[in-house]
């Protein structure tokens, strides 16, 4: 997760959102009701980017929320576990606090089995319970707040109902603002699900921007062989071109939740288990390793009683024991190198380094967007006098911005709803980068490495910048085509500026005729 | 079984030593029955939960393509065979839909075994120069075979644009038993408990099997959940954890302690017991029932004589009595018998039913897709849309079905009814008055049983022939295949065409919606159409079937009871010297043919509660 948060000065955009919100409160001054939501909604605007985790049952969630935070803190267990939406932000020190439907919130006392939080309901049924929030002080939650939801196809259809309410409600924007979706194998149900979140979406589809994929239980993918994670990334690039998942997430990523989770929390008592069975030789442990039933059988031959075995099984799975022996084996005789190598190869890094691109830097433009979406629908559900402007403001910024018109294209681009293939093979692509599907910074935008000089970022600018106001005009184009090839135009512009170019602008080619 | 048959080589023998020939091509078709069993078990699961590794570890070979990624894509049967053989499928058409629909003849194509998983699997699109691949069979020498086991390994359902959940539910009623797999990974889905529940309703045998139990450490604790969620939904099936990586290695290195841990013997010992076991009763009450029938048939004309002997004062009662039920045997074979009314009646019926319920299910999907459509400019939402409609239309389709079999179940079982309320089913009762204690008393003759009359095995297997799986997964494919909504032929104007500057934008949807909603109609018509010609296919060889068989017990009775009268009648006239001696060859014939109902019975029942 990037620790940064929301260091950065606000766009003019996130200002003009901000001024919105304030007029929308002055104008509804006499409606209390009205007032709340408003500043909630402003108050969230200074709050940490809202980030779910949602998928079907078992994926996954908690375990990587887990991974995500370095502590285990969610609690996982073999039956379905979530059951209520759960909150994770940070807080000065723990703290757990229930929000009933109705009444007051109260605060729940701590508890921790072996490290686990036990999330005791009370005498309240998971169907009375809004949500749960858990303040932990944990670095990693102060650049995002992460909610955990239960599965969307739980066998209790409450439970799936209450995070379909909080994800992809009726007639509101979505309570968060971006989502980390888990996939096993692609099913019906995760793309109605995707395509649900989508929709909610009022006047934009911006999923592509604030949607990321993840291929989780990435090590069972292969049945728990050692090459299961190259399975795993083909996997991941499979669905990553599919066409309906292209249109619903920005990409889709493999992910060995349970490795990352134990390499994040080794202890040095697992590592000393692992490194004697690791000495013993591969006549007696090769066998062991066949299935989990004999791994733990108590008559094994190995310095580790059985249920320390089982611990570990349960901690690492049987792809993280067979990895671990094979990295003691070769040589990885230090706790700490193990476990950075265990995460490295879970796949974590790359999620969060996605999450940093895509939701990080992103943050304030997606906050500005579920800000925007409440006042519309404070205005259209409570009509006021006097909230005339307020609406046309609305539509200008969502229409008008240039954030928002970018994210608009990019989901058109992967929608196949615009195509410039008549201009080469790698022009869509180029044209996804340049929009910031790969990052907002501008080398990410022009596909220059970090080492890129001054020089090679001016000259980059001014070719795209040329070549989109030369397409712009392509009489192979439609209309849709054409406004995107400027707006395109327009963003190499915004970079040049930003570079403190003076932005000359080009003669266009004589048309014809 | 070898009981069962030296019954029926006895019977035959009674039948042939008592003037009764005509009733041992019946007890030959049992015989065959006996030695053609073909228990055809499904094994269905949702997607990627281990069914095609189940399967081949099952039969301890490679056949069905087993990938971490792709899937298999069309059913593959696994049965015995003397030689290895593999056979694929396909129908000629260069979409599904043509393939599937223009009822263009089975092909069967052998093919080189490492060649099945090209055909097979989905990733490879299961395509070869205009014909498309609708199933696949694998015949391997295999001892779990033997008795006559097909294996079919199912798609699975669930995955993205699939019907298929819809396909293996139209498949169910055709199955003698049903394995479902799922996976140690977690607990049983709401969809996986509402597919149980279906399946207990159409298969009488549904059986859980639990897989990957080697890389899940807790799979302890999910057998348990498991077993809470049946018991929960009410739903009787056992439940096997097994691994199939484990027994494939416990074979290949002849390890029997492996062999115990994967699970195995528990599961094998299952499918002979539970399935092939009770698949092999099913058969024999059968068996024995028909032999019943003959042995009564045998009894009337016996019996006919020997109360004549017994009682010559009342033979003339007698013979008229048996008059009687002759003509009313005579009329049950006219076209007029109640019993034809009811069926031609009800095929007719059922016709029309099956294609008004079709037409009122696709009438609600054209309102659903025209909602949505009002909503929405279909060109951006064309490949959901399409996706969307198939899904629909196939679960349509397959309820339809399901429904149509059960009607004409019931169907069935209103004919049996008339004809057995027309007088087929007993034949005269023949009661002899009271001698002085010389004789025994002749028992009462039972009348037939109703379930022997229609329910025969003969009914049952060919009803099953009629309908042949792979035609309806292929009637199912096709429709999925056909393709809705093309973008190119909506809008093909509006790339192009001039027209399409000028209109406005609103103009443009508005026009896109019309022509889907037309397409959508043309769609469910076509779809209609296919479903009534094949119901009407169905439906004609269920009647012929059913008609087939009741003329032949109207037949039988005639032929028995024109048997007895002449008995009878030569029996009046025979000599008093004559009678005695006649009465004892006849007391000994009616003694074998007693004897042998009563172990055609004691097999039967004997069947219910040992299974072999």
């Amino acid at each position: 997760m990037s620790e940064s948060g929301s260091g950065r000065s606000p766009s003019a955009m996130e200002q003009a959102v901000r001024s919105v919100l304030l007029d929308a409160v002055e104008a509804y001054q006499d409606d209390t009701i009205a007032v709340t939501v408003l500043r909630q909604h402003l108050d969230r605007l200074e709050e940490p980017l809202r980030v779910a985790i949602a998928g079907k049952m078992k994926s996954g969630k908690s375990t990587l929320l887990n991974a995500l935070i370095g502590e285990e803190i969610a609690p996982t267990d073999a039956g379905e576990c979530t059951r209520v939406v759960t909150w994770y932000q940070h807080g000065v020190r723990p703290r757990v606090t229930l929000t009933p439907n109705t009444g007051e919130v109260r605060e729940l006392p701590i508890r921790r089995i072996e490290g686990r939080l036990q999330l005791d309901l009370g005498e309240d049924a998971p169907g009375d319970v809004e949500r749960l929030t858990v303040e932990w002080p944990s670095p990693s939650l102060r650049g995002a707040t992460i909610v955990d939801t239960p599965g969307i196809d739980s066998l209790s259809t409450n439970v799936s109902v209450r995070t379909m309410t909080f994800l992809t409600p009726e007639d509101e924007p979505s309570s968060a603002d971006a989502l980390i979706y888990l996939l096993r194998h692609l099913h019906a149900s995760d793309v109605r699900f995707l395509e649900s979140f989508r929709d909610t979406a009022v006047g934009g589809n911006a999923t592509v921007a604030n949607t990321i994929g993840v291929l989780s239980r990435a090590d069972e993918i292969g049945a728990g062989r050692i090459d299961s994670l190259l399975s795993a990334r083909s996997v991941a690039a499979r669905y990553r071109e599919h066409p309906t998942i292209r249109q619903l997430c920005s990409t889709v990523v493999p992910v060995a939740g349970l490795l990352a989770q134990a390499g994040r929390t080794m202890r040095q008592s697992e590592y000393a288990e692992l490194a004697a069975i690791a000495d013993q030789p591969r006549t007696v442990t090769d066998p062991m390793l066949l299935s989990v039933g004999r791994f733990v059988r108590p008559d094994a031959p190995v310095p580790v009683p059985p249920d320390r075995r089982a611990a570990l099984l349960d901690r690492f799975g049987v792809f993280g024991v067979r990895l671990a022996l094979t990295f003691v084996r070769s040589g990885m005789r230090d706790a700490t190198a193990l476990s950075q190598e265990l995460v490295r190869r879970s796949g974590l890094d790359e999620v969060r380094r996605l999450l940093a691109v895509h939701f990080s830097e992103r943050a304030g433009l997606l906050k500005a967007r579920s800000a925007l979406l409440g006042v519309d629908r404070v205005l259209r559900d409570r009509p006021h006098a006097g909230t005339e402007t307020i609406a046309v403001d609305i539509e200008r910024i969502l229409a008008g911005a240039h954030e928002f018109r970018e994210l608009a294209v990019l989901s058109s681009l992967r929608a196949t709803h615009i195509t410039f293939a008549v201009f080469g093979p790698d022009t869509n692509e180029a044209a996804e980068r340049l929009l910031g599907a790969s990052g907002t910074g501008s080398l990410q935008r022009l596909g220059l490495g970090s080492n890129a000089t001054d020089t090679e970022l001016h000259a980059a600018t001014h070719d795209a910048l040329r070549a989109w106001r030369v397409r712009a005009e392509s009489p192979l184009l439609d209309r849709a085509g054409a406004s995107a090839c400027r707006l395109l135009a327009r963003t190499c512009e915004g970079m040049l500026a930003a570079l403190g170019t003076d932005v000359t602008p080009t003669e266009a080619p004589p048309k014809a005729g | 079984m070898d009981d069962l048959r030296q019954l029926v080589e006895r019977a035959k023998h009674a039948a042939s030593g008592n003037g009764r020939e005509d009733l041992c091509p019946r007890l030959d078709t049992a015989t065959q029955r006996l030695d053609e069993p073909g228990v055809r078990v499904l094994v269905v699961g949702e997607f990627k939960q281990g069914k095609s590794l189940l399967v081949n570890a099952l039969i301890n070979a490679p056949v069905c393509p087993v990938d971490d990624d792709v899937a298999t894509a069309v059913p593959t049967t696994v049965r015995f065979g003397d030689e290895s053989a593999t056979l694929v499928f396909t129908r000629v058409g260069a979409s599904t839909a043509d393939a599937a629909l223009d009822g263009s003849p089975l092909e069967r194509r052998v093919v080189p075994i490492d060649d099945l998983e090209r055909y097979v699997t989905e990733q490879r699109g299961s395509r070869d120069h205009g014909r498309r691949l609708v199933g696949a069979e694998v015949s391997l020498r295999r001892r779990i075979l033997e008795h006559g086991l097909v294996i079919v390994d199912t798609p699975g359902v669930g995955g993205i644009g699939s019907a298929h959940a819809a396909m293996t539910i139209a498949e169910l009623p055709l199955a003698d038993a049903v394995l479902l797999v799922s996976d140690a990974a977690q607990e049983y889905s709401e969809p996986e408990i509402d597919f149980l529940r279906q399946a207990v309703k159409l298969c009488p045998n549904v059986a859980c099997v639990l897989t990957k139990t080697d890389i899940y450490p807790r799979w302890q604790q999910i057998a348990e959940l498991d077993k809470v969620h049946l018991a929960g939904a009410g739903i009787i099936a056992e439940l096997m954890p097994v691994s199939s990586t484990l027994r494939i290695q416990a074979v290949a290195a002849d390890d029997r302690e492996m062999n115990r841990e994967s699970g195995f013997p528990g599961l094998v010992r299952y499918v002979q017991e539970g399935i092939l076991g009770r698949a092999e009763v099913l058969a024999k009450r059968s068996v024995a029932l028909d032999v019943a029938y003959a042995a009564e048939h045998l009894s009337l004309s016996l019996q006919g004589e020997l109360s004549v002997l017994r009682d010559p004062a009342h033979n003339q009662e007698v013979i008229a009595g048996l008059e009687a039920a002759r003509l009313r045997s005579d009329a049950l074979k006219r076209q007029s018998a109640r019993w034809q009314t009811t069926l031609n009646d009800g095929v007719v019926d059922l016709q029309a039913d099956i294609e008004y319920d079709m037409r009122d299910r696709t009438r609600g999907i054209i309102r659903e897709a025209e909602e949505i459509l009002d909503a929405a400019d279909p060109s951006l939402i064309a490949t959901q849309f399409d996706e969307w409609f198939q899904q629909r239309v196939a679960e349509s389709v397959a309820d339809n079905f399901v429904w149509a079999h059960e009607r004409s179940q019931w169907l069935a079982a209103q004919v049996a009814e008339h004809f057995a309320e027309a007088g087929g089913a007993a034949l005269p009762d023949l009661r002899v008055a009271d001698t002085t204690g010389v004789l025994d008393p002749v028992r009462p003759m039972p009348p037939i049983e109703q379930d022997h009359i229609s329910f025969g095995g003969k009914i049952l297997i060919g009803m099953r022939g009629s309908y042949g799986g792979v035609l309806m997964f292929g009637l199912l494919t096709g429709i999925a295949g056909m393709a809705l909504v093309n973008p190119l032929s909506i809008g093909a104007g509006v790339v192009l065409g001039q027209r399409a500057y000028k209109e406005d934008k609103m103009n443009r949807i508005k026009r896109r919606q019309f022509d889907t909603k037309v397409v959508v109609r043309r769609q469910i018509d076509e779809v209609i159409l296919h479903v009534a010609k094949q119901a009407r296919d169905r439906l004609r060889q269920v009647q012929r079937l059913l008609r087939d068989h009741f003329i032949d017990v109207a037949d039988d009775m005639q032929r028995s009871l024109t048997e007895s009268i002449a008995a009878a009648q030569r029996a009046s006239q025979l000599a008093v010297e004559d009678r005695d001696r006649r009465i004892r060859e006849l007391d000994h014939a009616v003694a074998q043919v007693d004897a042998i109902t009563q172990q055609s019975s004691q097999l039967s029942m004997q069947g219910n509660t040992v299974l072999t």
